[in-house]
């Protein structure tokens, strides 16, 4: 995980997952990222590990672009971008 | 008798007189059956007897209306609904059943519904009262199981400590075998008098397979079971290819004496010369069915029952692309 530098920019919307089992979250990731316009940026919190692999998962599944990812041991904390495909 | 005294009395005890308090007795069991319809054009050969159980014309509009009574009851039974709601993952079905059976008693149901599942399916759900969540089978991007919506059925059980979820599970749930074998598999032995010879089901949840196998094999062990299955990728709701699903925990192997594969053409197909020849409105997975018992051994002889699911007014966007300008003006 990268160390902590300053929220990506455009961030567009923050969603937050705390309590979800994967693959919900991955779920409702989708539905936010679909929300948005390309190069703009979801912030999505976490608390489930799987999430760690999920969620790059998706990202690249969709052609996003998993701009930082950090984890906190209880939390995780995912930037993704919006592609211009998705 | 005034319109008073027919409220005090809801329901008749003579089913004949057709007068029911609550759309739930029209539930079927052995003593109210959903009807068998004999083919006459549509059958592989003239020494065999095939006859569909109209499944459709229960009052949810499908086999499922079955399961979905005694999952239902097995929850209330388990005392698991309580100030819980219902998620479920469904391709339609059962969701409608369950969906019904829970606006009767006021519960919130949540389905989890796979692609494809026809839009006239998901619209029937919400005019229910359900939630439906469209879900992509991939949906778990790391190790790609074909049932993205079975995942996120479980996960929505599981989040929040578990408290606000009850999952139905059909895919699981003994109560989900249970009914076909005290219902569908007794029907069938009283409506053909014992002399059924072949039973023909499609792989999906395998409730009705392992029920109605487990049942007629106790009656009488030379009947055969047959199951269909779908290929890989097809467009046959309800049914199930194990090659890319997982198998049902109630799925049991050992009452299945033959597993016949149907591609969709074939039951797409079959499914046009059922409406055009018997009058018969199912959907397409009838049309998988009664093509498998086309595939019975060639000295095959007696009768045969055969599953219909459910009938064909849900997939009229389905038989819309197929039937392109067919059936229009050719000017």
């Amino acid at each position: 995980m990268s160390n902590p530098t300053p929220t990506p920019t455009p961030l567009a919307t923050t969603l937050d997952c705390s309590g979800l089992l994967c693959p919900l979250p991955v779920y409702k990731a989708g539905i936010a990222l679909r929300r948005l316009e390309p190069g703009q940026v979801l912030e999505l919190t976490t608390t489930d590990p799987g999430a760690l692999e999920d969620i790059p998962a998706m990202a690249r599944q969709r052609g996003d672009t998993l701009v930082r990812a950090e984890n906190h041991g209880k939390t995780q904390v995912f930037w993704i971008e919006k592609g211009t495909q998705t | 008798m005034t319109t008073t005294e027919l409220r005090r009395t809801t329901s008749s005890s003579d089913p004949k007189v057709g007068r029911y308090g609550d759309i739930r007795e029209l539930l079927p069991d052995v003593d109210n059956p959903t009807p068998l319809v004999r083919l006459n054009h549509v059958v592989a050969a003239a020494e065999l007897d095939v006859y569909l159980k109209l499944e459709w014309l229960n009052p949810f509009g499908s086999i499922k209306d079955r399961a979905a009574r005694y999952l239902f009851e097995g929850l209330r039974t388990r005392k698991e609904l309580a100030g819980r709601e219902l998620v479920e993952a469904s391709s339609g079905n059962t969701a409608i059943a369950l969906a019904a059976l829970a606006a009767l008693e006021g519960k919130k149901l949540t389905v989890t519904i796979p692609d494809g599942v026809p839009d006239e399916k998901k619209v029937l759900l919400r005019m229910l009262g359900a939630e439906v969540w469209e879900t992509p089978d991939d949906l778990c991007p790391v190790d790609h199981p074909k049932d993205g919506a079975i995942a996120l059925a479980r996960s929505l059980a599981a989040s929040e400590g578990g408290e606000r979820y009850v999952m139905v599970n059909q895919y699981e749930n003994a109560d989900n075998v249970t009914a076909h074998y005290e219902t569908t598999g007794p029907e069938i032995w009283r409506q053909t008098e014992g002399a059924i010879r072949y039973f023909v089901a499609g792989f999906g949840t395998c409730g009705t397979l392992t029920g109605v196998g487990r049942y007629l094999k106790e009656r009488n062990p030379s009947i055969s079971i047959i199951a269909v299955e779908p290929q890989p990728g097809h467009r046959l709701p309800g049914l199930k290819s194990f090659a890319e699903a997982k198998e049902p925990g109630i799925m049991d192997r050992t009452v299945i004496d033959e597993v016949v594969p149907v591609d969709d053409e074939t039951a797409y197909a079959t499914t046009d010369r059922l409406w055009r020849e018997e009058a018969l409105m199912v959907g397409p997975s009838t049309g998988a069915i009664v093509a498998a018992t086309y595939h019975l051994e060639p000295e095959a002889q007696g009768l045969v029952v055969g599953v219909s699911p459910d009938g064909g007014r849900s997939y009229a966007g389905y038989f819309a692309e197929r039937l392109g300008d067919a059936g229009s003006p050719q000017i």
